[in-house]
């Protein structure tokens, strides 16, 4: 094998990490807006605009670029793309109008239909907030929190319900939380028959 | 002409409160024995006006004095047509920046008149300088997109255009391109080079030379005379102005080892790659396979101190255009494109945001090394700025190195010109035609040629069609001002030129070598032959010629050394030191007006005396001043060096390089070396100019009063 | 050329000086249309052009030289075309003039401006400090002659001026006028302005006293600005020890201007210039997505940014926060080639707000084609109304000057063809 070596930086000892586009293909492929992913320059707008920025191992810019550089498996493992809470401010401020809201949901998705599990934190939060639409076709806050507490195991449970005490009694104060539980909306069974309809698409269902 | 002096002064805008103006006018009526001199408190409206109009019809007067406020105001009002005038500033010089009736107050006015006077004394009316057998052509070198747009912008403008071309055929550059990229940048479009070939066969204006190259040219604008060889024959022709638009060269990709060019078969450049994509497929070299996997290196010796230093602008579009080139024969082919900024500037955007749609992956870093397998594939090692990571890109089929752009101007051979500073147009650092930048982009520094397209920048077509129209303008408006005798830019509408008193000339070659914009050539013994139309009228060669021949009509040594000779010197008991402040009319007189306008306190042991550069002011005027007890003797003008902003590009650095000879002079009179300073001053100084000023004076008013005071 | 017809040109700034002098020096007579009670347009608000850092008023001085030499230059100010008709070599032009309630006679002795009782908004410094209603709009004016801002003057019941202007210089009742003009071509150079910041809300402008935009910047540094020149802060005039400029403030962004503005990456830099020469312990930030120094002027960029206390940082910038107590900002982005999070706290921010073409807003009232952003079409085959300057592309003062004289030829061809 023939190189050359650049004069300033010289090679970094060995090859790096092989450049392929056959996980953005992929992605474009079988990822909902994946494609959008194609006009982001990288301006890092979306990271930093993520209120759950300090949880991310990945920033949606670092994914997109990660995606580009075909790192399959450190995007479809990553926990960023299981995080995302559909805030929107990313899609909202986005220059090139990359819908990072509706990307890293298509990725979340994508990245379990493809056998990645999320975090267990995160896995029975989605499954506790599912099954609360599900039932109730709105959230009902004190319920999602009891469940998702009380997943963890009793004696946790009450730990977490104690620690988050604060934020209920504020929440209740600022009228945010009801203190009675919510009733389901109206017609509630005919969005579990969309739900389920999704579902069956593989658009759907508890992350 | 038999002089008739009439002096006015206005005692308006504070003038009459500040001044005792009988003391003034008897200035003008006792030592200059003016047979008209008037008074008016409003001089500038109807009625005062009116008063000077009449004195011009019915008395005769032909010589006008106009005292009262800065010539940059009320220029328009104080205008009597075809008469010697000079306005001497009283207001924002004198009444709004020195305290009301005092005695130094008094005697700023009254010498600021006697220079005003003295000034027009030694004044005569401008004749205009008159060349014949003057051309209208307009002559083109280079044949290229910027060429043809410059002739064919001239010729419909109604003027004459030769168009010479070394190649065969028209179109430089473009005969390799395969498409444009242009506005509104949505998509690429075809290169349409026939039809512009046909555009400026048709147009009966232009005479093209092809396969013809610029032997010589001599003369100056309106009077050149360009020699064209064509097939081994010569022809002479005379053309009013010059356009040179030869383009440019890519950059020596030999250079370019480390990237892999010259040693791996699929490197090529942006150029080759637009002569593949012009004849066809895109290809391996190496195997004539169709290449799938393409990545673009930009800045290929661009932003590159060891290469060109410089961005060459147009790269990142001109990739963008080939990645497109790619994706068009195969939309799965893989494009990269390794860069350190992408560089799409205004609405070129759109460009950029196309090759994304259409899938190019861009990649932020830089090559660390390349290699090639046995199958002739590259493999490309990079740092990724935003992976943070060293990658690898494999099996490349082609690997495009986006090289810059080098001005043909490197090479002085294209224009040839006969004149004494050498046969080219001066450049800068990088090899570029030097101009006036930023606010006079076309002024390069020899009259009546300009240059166009990317031999002055890099710039992709569409700005290039406007930047050659835009030098078209400038030669016929060249040939236009060379026509009626005024000099082109800045010092455009000026019908005054330097005049060669040859009989006294002692071949000392300052002037041919000292003119700013090579006007003057030399015989073989030495002696200037002054190529007036050439001539800037900046009086560079005036100040430079220590045999004080060269005169302005109303500009020369004579007349600024008898100015200085009028102000009145008190005696060294009186504790009034005078310093002249010779300052340079476009940037420090302005400034000196803003002090005004903002009533900053100027000292009034000052005389200022407004040169047209500080390239003009001949070391006699300071020799005489302190020769007649002048303390000091201060020039204010523009920047120097890289980033100069002198309009005459090297007058303020002549004058300080003069200056440093001053010493001897000073030795001679046994005077000390402080007397004489220089200061670089800025319009926007007004503020700084009064510390200027007072320092220089406090440092004056530590030596001891000039001893040839009363001499 | 005496029996050709005139050349219009709407719009006294760089782009419109330059046509109409470079046109009147070859022999046309030319008219200027300008809507500003002076000449001179943005670049008179400017402290310095980069990259050589040298004051505008110098290249001004120059054209208003040029201007005032030439007797083919005409100049209505505080003007604008209403109405175009007719056709190539032939156009009727309607055009209407707002009181300036000083005429010509004004020596520019001020004593109008003493006084004066009202003050108004100074727009030259982007209300960034007042002037009188009676005002020079800035001490290099050309023409040199006050103005009245007849919205806020209180007109004849004062008319105190009237009673110091030993000129008779002072109307206030003067009253707007219409003009009517035959031309045989007109240049479109009616400029640009600045995106307006307050659409970028989360950058806090307008909400946050200490988020300014760059071309407030060049008068708060600007020796005859607001603050004669020192970088003092809005919320406390607090000389400014941290500041940071964000990049592509509205530029390159669908959600606001989509193209590219140019020019702002170069301006940023001279500003960082700006904020490390008045302050040698200061500190500043750039912000951007892709620096675009575009040929020689990539010398300026390798200069500036050798500057120690100056940090590049490739992030776009998501949110300003303010500090209440202090008026400090609080800055938070993505250092994309780190991948850590910036989160730091400045004095003050220079939001690098884009060029907006003129026509964005108010369109030729003739038939003009222009491009998705709303610049106009170079378009060749598009004869007798022509753009110049930045009315087609963000451009800095070189690129204006280029594109301004190509457009004076082609105006003056359109004279000539008929």
């Amino acid at each position: 094998m023939d190189q050359v070596v650049g004069p300033k930086y010289g090679s970094r000892g060995g090859a790096g990490k092989a450049y392929n586009q056959s996980f953005a293909r992929e992605v474009y492929r079988n990822v909902d807006s994946g494609e959008e992913i194609k006009m982001c320059m990288q301006c890092g707008v979306c990271a930093a605009s993520c209120p759950l920025k300090e949880k991310m191992d990945f920033s949606p810019r670092k994914i997109f670029t990660l995606i580009r550089a075909g790192q399959r498996e450190k995007v479809l493992s990553s926990q960023a793309i299981m995080l995302c809470t559909s805030c929107y401010s990313c899609k909202v401020r986005c220059p090139r109008k990359v819908p990072v809201v509706d990307v890293m949901h298509g990725l979340a998705h994508y990245a379990l239909r493809q056998g990645y599990k999320p975090r267990a934190e995160t896995a029975l939060f989605g499954q506790k907030f599912w099954g609360n639409i599900y039932r109730l076709g709105r959230i009902d806050e004190k319920d999602v929190a009891l469940r998702y507490f009380l997943g963890h195991g009793l004696g946790q449970g009450i730990k977490l319900m104690m620690e988050n005490k604060n934020m209920g009694i504020g929440m209740l104060w600022y009228k945010r939380m009801k203190i009675l539980p919510e009733r389901p909306i109206k017609n509630v069974k005919s969005l579990r028959k969309m739900l389920d309809k999704a579902k069956a698409m593989g658009k759907g269902g508890a992350v | 002409m038999d002089k008739k002096l009439g002096v006015y002064i206005c005692t308006g805008c504070g003038i009459g409160e500040s001044l005792d103006i009988d003391a003034l006018k008897k200035v003008a009526s006792k030592e200059f024995k003016a047979p008209v001199c008037k008074t008016h408190s409003w001089l500038c409206g109807t009625e005062g006006v009116e008063m000077i109009k009449a004195d011009v019809a019915g008395d005769g007067v032909n010589t006008l004095s106009i005292v009262a406020c800065s010539p940059r105001v009320k220029y328009d009002v104080f205008d009597f047509g075809p008469v010697l005038m000079d306005r001497v500033n009283i207001r924002e010089q004198v009444a709004w920046v020195l305290p009301a009736g005092d005695e130094d107050t008094q005697m700023m006015a009254e010498d600021n008149m006697r220079m005003g006077l003295v000034k027009l004394n030694k004044s005569t009316p401008p004749e205009p300088y008159q060349a014949e057998n003057l051309s209208k052509t307009v002559l083109v070198v280079g044949g290229g997109f910027a060429g043809m747009n410059a002739a064919v912008g001239a010729a419909q403008a109604g003027y004459p255009v030769l168009l010479v071309e070394k190649e065969a055929n028209l179109g430089g550059f473009m005969n390799k391109m395969n498409k444009r990229i242009r506005p509104p940048y949505k998509e690429l479009k075809p290169v349409d080079l026939e039809d512009q070939i046909k555009k400026v066969e048709a147009e009966p204006n232009i005479k093209i030379f092809t396969s013809a190259q610029i032997e010589k040219i001599a003369g100056g604008p309106g009077v050149f005379d360009v020699t064209i060889s064509q097939n081994g024959s010569s022809t002479t022709e005379r053309v009013g102005s010059v356009i040179q638009a030869t383009g440019w060269k890519p950059y020596d990709a030999n250079k370019l080892e480390h990237l892999g060019y010259g040693k791996f078969p699929n490197v090529i450049t942006n150029v080759q790659m637009e002569e593949m994509a012009k004849n066809g497929k895109i290809t391996r070299p190496s195997d004539g396979k169709e290449a799938k996997n393409v990545l673009f290196i930009q800045c290929a010796g661009s932003r590159d101190e060891n290469h060109l230093a410089y961005c060459s602008s147009v790269c990142c579009l001109v990739s963008l255009k080939q990645a497109t080139y790619v994706k068009e024969q195969d939309p799965e082919a893989a494009v990269y494109i390794l860069y350190k900024d992408i560089r799409t500037p205004h609405q070129s955007e759109d460009f950029y945001r196309k090759v994304q749609k259409d899938g190019g992956i861009f990649i932020r870093g830089e090559l660390n090394a390349i290699s090639e397998d046995g199958n002739k594939n590259l493999s490309v090692e990079a740092s990724d700025a935003l992976l943070n990571e060293t990658i690898q890109l494999e099996e490349l089929d082609l690997v495009v190195l986006a090289v810059g752009m080098v001005p043909t101007s490197i090479d002085e051979t294209a224009l040839n010109l006969d004149y004494r500073q050498g046969p080219g147009l001066p450049v800068n650092k990088y090899g570029f035609p030097d101009s006036n930048f930023i606010c006079f982009p076309y002024e390069t520094q020899r009259t009546g040629i300009y240059t166009a397209g990317c031999v002055r920048s890099p710039m992709e077509t569409a700005i290039c069609a406007e930047d050659a129209t835009g030098a078209a303008l400038k030669t016929i408006q060249c040939i236009e001002s060379t026509a009626i005798g005024s000099s082109t830019f800045p010092r455009s509408g000026d019908m005054t030129y330097p005049e060669f008193m040859m009989s006294r000339c002692t071949q000392c070659k300052r002037c041919t070598e000292e003119c700013p914009f090579g006007a003057i050539n030399e015989d073989e013994k030495a002696n200037p032959l002054p190529n007036l139309t050439r001539c800037r009228r900046c009086g560079t060669c005036m100040g430079a010629c220590p045999e004080r021949i060269i005169s302005f009509k109303n500009y020369s040594v004579d007349m600024i050394g008898s100015m200085i000779k009028g102000i009145e010197v008190p005696d060294a008991d009186d504790e009034k030191p005078r310093v002249i402040a010779l300052i340079c009319e476009n940037d420090a007189y302005p400034a000196l007006d803003m002090a005004g306008i903002n009533r900053i306190p100027i000292d009034p042991f000052y005389r200022f005396i407004s040169v047209r550069c500080l390239g003009s002011v001949n070391l006699v005027w300071i020799a005489d001043a302190l020769a007649k007890g002048i303390d000091g003797v201060i020039l204010l003008g523009c920047r120097k060096g890289d980033d100069y902003q002198c309009h005459f590009i090297k007058g303020s650095e002549l004058a300080n390089t003069r200056m440093e000879k001053i010493s001897e002079t000073l030795g001679r009179l046994a005077l000390e070396p402080e007397r004489v300073r220089v200061e670089e001053i800025s319009i926007n100084d007004y503020d700084r100019l009064p510390v200027i000023l007072n320092d220089f004076m406090a440092r004056i008013k530590e030596l001891e009063p000039n001893p040839y005071k009363g001499f | 050329m005496g029996d050709k017809k005139s050349i219009l040109i709407v719009g006294g700034g760089m782009s419109g000086l330059t046509s109409a002098i470079e046109a009147a020096e070859v022999g046309f007579d030319v008219v200027i249309v300008e809507k500003n009670p002076y000449l001179g347009g943005r670049v008179a608000q400017l402290y310095q052009y980069f990259p050589k850092l040298c004051p505008p008023n110098c290249g001004l001085e120059i054209n208003f030289k040029r201007t005032k030499s030439s007797p083919r230059i005409s100049f209505y100010t505080l003007a604008e075309v209403e109405q175009i008709s007719g056709e190539e070599g032939n156009y009727q032009v309607t055009i209407k003039t707002k009181p300036r309630f000083i005429n010509d006679q004004c020596t520019g002795c001020n004593k109008c401006a003493e006084v004066c009782p009202v003050e108004r908004s100074n727009d030259f410094n982007y209300g960034l400090d007042k002037t009188k209603a009676a005002y020079l709009p800035y001490a290099m004016a050309f023409p040199m002659q006050y103005v009245i801002d007849g919205s806020v003057c209180h007109g004849k019941a004062c008319a105190k001026c009237v009673e110091v202007c030993n000129y008779q210089a002072i109307d206030l009742e003067m009253q707007p006028e219409t003009i009517t003009l035959n031309v045989g071509a007109i240049v479109w150079a009616a400029g640009w302005n600045p995106y307006d910041a307050v659409k970028l809300e989360n950058y806090g402008f307008g909400q946050y006293a200490n988020v300014i935009t760059n071309v407030m910047m060049e008068r708060l540094c600007a020796d005859n600005g607001p603050t004669q020149g020192k970088i003092l802060r809005p919320s406390d005039q607090k000389e400014v020890e941290k500041v940071a400029f964000i990049q592509c403030a509205g530029s390159r962004d669908e959600n606001h201007l989509a193209y590219c503005s140019g020019i702002c990456c170069l301006a940023s830099l001279k500003q960082s210039t700006y904020v490390r020469e008045k302050n040698p312990n200061a500190q500043a930030f750039i912000y951007f997505i892709d620096i675009r120094a575009q040929g020689k002027l990539e010398d300026f960029f390798v200069k500036v940014k050798q500057d120690e206390k100056l940090s590049l940082v490739k992030s776009k910038i998501a949110l300003i926060t303010e500090d209440p107590a202090t008026k400090n900002l609080i800055l938070e982005g993505e250092d994309t080639q780190s991948g850590e999070r910036i989160r730091e706290t400045v004095d003050m921010v220079v939001l690098a707000t884009g060029m907006e073409p003129a026509t964005a807003t108010v369109k030729v009232p003739a038939e003009v084609a222009y491009d998705d952003y709303g610049f106009i079409v170079s378009d060749q085959d598009q004869k007798g109304i022509y753009g110049a300057g930045c009315i087609k592309r963000p451009a800095d003062v070189a690129g204006v000057v280029q594109d301004a004289t190509g457009a004076a030829l082609r105006a003056i061809q359109s004279v000539v063809r008929r």
